[in-house]
């Protein structure tokens, strides 16, 4: 457990001390400034929001608003977030490979094991920290703008940070097969932008192909890979106060983030360096 | 006596199933005693680093066991009292000399809170003080290969593993270098060096072994290596006579003639006897036997190519 930590620590510490951490952290401090500047130039009354002319009493404008607002950034918030995560991780495992750095930390009392957790976790716990910074300061600046403190709006910072927890366990294992930061990106990218979107919507090309075969590949490939636009669609539900209706999208994304953790160490811990 | 390394007939084969497999080590077995320095010698691809490696858990061995410091090499924790300086290492070069230490000391396992003043030491023991602030990415290699060597014992290992540790040092660095091994021994430290710098090694090492396409050609002490038995240089107390000369070129392998004195290749003691007596019927009296050492380079050189 104490190797695992110490492991953490230092994976952390490697990525302040590289330069992509610094750049997720401004463009988030740079969205937030946007939001800022827009809430302060613009007062509430203005919003063209649907519903003001058909005043309901004893209904609050503000936080209608503010839910319309939640709903229009929490999108590209997700989108945002989860690129420059994938972006700031995934040439953790290829340096950690680098020839003459791996045979020391091999040579180590840590196991491998604890090596790869130690690098999952650190990856994890900077990028929970990053959208912890956007999400709760945005949360904040809402809240003032528009008395809107509902809690719900910060379950966004979980979900998103579990949706890149399950990519980034696959970027940890493309990482020890192929040893390249640019394949795990665009693997990852692939399914992010348009393989779970379209698996999504897989009952559309039940009826293009008109196969049963067909249908049981693409339902397999449905439940392999990582459901992150069904789980972008959940953040959203959330925060219209609808609640997860459907927890499958997130229990087989996290058996995916399971399966690619157990394969890394397995095959981390039999490789020669 | 106590083995810090025990090596039972290692064999490591790389990619052994595609057609270019390699092995790099072939039924290799070895034993280091604990408180020596040792050298390992062999020439470029012999399977020195191969060797280092699987003791430290980096590669895997095909067949065959190794214990370091009693323990199994599959035993992970036994790696806190184990120092090593790869070749070609690469350290993360954002970091400073200080904060390397550091790093690595953790990493090993190294929880004392005299941290900084052990720092401190090495960096002045491998003369890198001047330089501690300064990001490892600006180090000259030398300056990289004394760091590395304090990395190897910030966290005072039992048993430090050093693969080539003069590459690219400088010869007074090199002599530091050796003098910073020579007190770790005093201090009771087992030191295992990989080198192909043979008059180096003969130097400082307890004993020797020399590697050759994945086996061991040779082990023993320095001395047993460098002392040719059959060779002895003899000096004369005068000039001696042409019918000596004819009498000795007859009957024995002698070679480099000087005025008073000759180097005599022997089979055993008695005929090195006979040549005496000789010597003596000829009033020749004898200032000077020397048994004659060969450097190690010389039985290196032959020893490999005999093989
Ligand atoms: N990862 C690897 N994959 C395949 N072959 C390897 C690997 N590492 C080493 N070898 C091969 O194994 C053999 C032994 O290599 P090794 O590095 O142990 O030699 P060495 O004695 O340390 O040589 P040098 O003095 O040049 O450092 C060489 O033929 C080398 O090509
Ligand atoms: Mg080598």
């Amino acid at each position: 457990m104490n190797n695992i930590w110490v492991a953490t620590l230092l994976t952390i510490r490697e990525t302040f001390s590289r330069k992509i951490f610094i750049l997720f952290a401004g463009v988030s401090t740079l969205v937030l400034l946007l939001f800022g500047i827009l809430f302060i130039s613009v007062s509430a009354e203005n919003f063209p929001v649907v519903g003001t002319d058909i005043q309901i009493s004893g209904m609050d404008i503000g936080s209608e608003i503010s839910k319309a607002i939640k709903l229009f950034i929490v999108n590209p918030l997700y989108g945002l977030g989860i690129f420059l995560a994938i972006f700031s991780v995934s040439s953790i495992i290829p340096q950690m490979l680098e020839k003459g750095n791996i045979d020391l930390l091999l040579s180590k009392p840590i196991s491998r094991t604890q090596l790869i957790l130690g690098k999952f976790f650190g990856g994890n716990i900077v990028v929970l920290a990053n959208l912890t910074y956007l999400i709760f300061s945005l949360w904040l600046m809402i809240g003032i703008k528009f008395g809107d403190w509902d809690l719900t709006f910060l379950w966004s910072i979980v979900i998103i940070t579990f949706v890149f927890a399950v990519l980034y366990a696959m970027i940890i294992l493309i990482g020890i097969i192929s040893n390249s930061s640019i394949l795990a990106m665009m693997i990852s990218y692939l399914i992010l932008l348009i393989l779970s979107p379209i698996l999504a919507n897989r009952e559309f090309f039940y009826q293009l192909f008109e196969s049963k075969i067909a249908e049981f590949f693409i339902d397999g490939l449905y439940y392999f890979i990582p459901k992150t636009a069904e789980i972008s669609n959940i953040i959203s539900e959330i925060n219209v106060g609808m609640g997860i209706e459907d927890f499958q999208p997130i229990l087989s994304s996290f058996a995916f983030l399971i399966l690619n953790i157990a394969l890394s160490i397995i095959i981390f811990s039999k490789k020669d360096y | 006596m106590i083995n810090a390394i025990e090596v039972n007939n290692l064999t490591k084969i790389y990619n052994p199933k595609s057609k270019n497999a390699v092995t790099a080590l072939s039924d290799f077995s070895l034993t280091v005693e604990i408180g020596k320095i040792f050298g390992l010698l062999g020439p470029n691809g012999a399977g020195k680093t191969t060797l280092i490696k699987i003791l430290l858990g980096i590669v895997f061995q095909n067949s065959g066991n190794a214990k370091i410091l009693e323990e199994d090499i599959s035993n992970y924790k036994v790696r806190t009292r184990i120092g090593y300086l790869p070749e070609n290492h690469k350290f993360p070069n954002y970091l400073n000399g200080e904060d390397l230490l550091k790093y690595y000391a953790k990493l090993s396992g190294y929880n004392e809170n005299d941290l900084s003043k052990r720092i401190d030491e090495l960096l002045a023991l491998v003369k890198m003080n001047k330089w501690r602030k300064t990001k490892v990415k600006k180090y000259s290699k030398g300056m990289l290969q004394r760091i590395g060597l304090a990395q190897a014992l910030i966290h005072n290992p039992d048993l430090i593993f050093l693969d080539e540790p003069t590459d690219g040092v400088d010869p007074i660095g090199r002599k530091e270098i050796r003098d910073i091994l020579i007190s770790l021994k005093n201090e009771g430290k087992t030191i295992f060096v990989n080198s192909h710098l043979l008059s180096e090694v003969e130097l400082i090492s307890d004993r020797v072994a020399i590697l050759n396409n994945g086996k061991l050609i040779k082990e023993g002490s320095v001395e047993e290596f460098t002392t040719q038995k059959e060779v002895y240089e003899v000096k004369l107390n005068k000039e001696f006579d042409s019918d000596l000369i004819t009498n000795l070129l007859i009957s024995y392998e002698i070679f480099e003639f000087k005025k008073e004195s000759f180097k005599v290749k022997v089979k055993d003691e008695t005929e090195l006897d006979k040549i005496t007596d000789l010597l003596r019927q000829h009033d020749l009296g004898i200032r000077n036997l020397n048994n004659i050492k060969t450097s190690l380079e010389d039985i290196f050189i032959n020893l490999i190519n005999k093989n």
